[in-house]
């Protein structure tokens, strides 16, 4: 219990430690000061927040019929608001691109080892 | 949608305010129906958009009660605290609840068969 206890309060110095340095850049930006409060209500909430998509995002791969939450549950979180809900199109597009991307580099070199592993006494590591 | 197109009401006016005055408990001027009218529409437009993307989800075309349940989960009605059974107990009549809840009517069984 007491473990657990302090892996919360570990996780909640990670995140106000993160919120705390966007506010600081959001600050520069547009010139005006957060208050040390401030941060701190920021970060719990965005704790708080965090457990209750979790929870949507369980529900939301169990309702599926998965065990591993996919872009499609996260994209149904925010699909309320359109803003956001084009954001993370956007950025899940990018994310598939970049992803095959790596799988045609990996490909190439997976077809590569195996001409490679045609001549003998040739050790290679496995991904 | 034809009825909701020339202005009339999504539930009948009588069934809408005897709800609504069960829940408030004091008094309701009767000029407040239009509103509640008004968000009821509302409330069912949003309702069935929520439903048909859950079940699109799970990559169905019908909708069952598995996504109304998820609907109500993320309403915050339904919690690991409060089932959804509790809350068919809560607020349905008995005849409904018969429906949806099978162990009030599979007589000895001990695990009733889900009726889904």
């Amino acid at each position: 219990m007491d473990d657990s206890e302090a892996q919360k309060q570990r996780l909640k110095a990670a995140v106000h430690f993160s919120v705390a340095s966007l506010c600081e850049n959001i600050a520069a930006d547009s010139e005006k000061q957060f208050t040390k409060q401030t941060i701190a209500a920021i970060a719990e909430t965005a704790f708080r927040q965090c457990d209750i998509f979790a929870k949507d995002l369980e529900a939301f791969a169990r309702h599926a019929k998965r065990h591993t939450v996919t872009m499609d549950d996260v994209k149904l979180t925010a699909r309320r608001s359109t803003a956001l809900y084009n954001y993370m199109q956007q950025k899940s597009e990018e994310l598939a691109s970049n992803n095959q991307e790596l799988k045609d580099k990996r490909k190439k070199n997976a077809a590569k080892r195996k001409s490679k592993e045609m001549e003998p006494d040739e050790n290679e590591v496995e991904d | 949608r034809m009825k909701r197109q020339t202005g009339n009401n999504v539930l009948p006016k009588s069934y809408v305010m005897s709800i609504f005055k069960h829940f408030a408990k004091t008094k309701v001027a009767s000029d407040v129906y239009p509103v509640i009218n008004e968000i009821l529409e509302k409330y069912f437009n949003r309702l069935a958009d929520d439903l048909e993307a859950y079940a699109t989800h799970a990559k169905r075309k019908t909708i069952e009660v598995e996504d109304f349940e998820l609907l109500m989960r993320r309403q915050g009605f339904v919690t690991d605290r409060t089932p959804v059974n509790v809350l068919i107990e809560k607020y349905l009549p008995l005849e409904y609840r018969k429906l949806l809840i099978p162990v009030a009517t599979s007589g000895n069984k001990v695990i009733p068969t889900q009726r889904r």
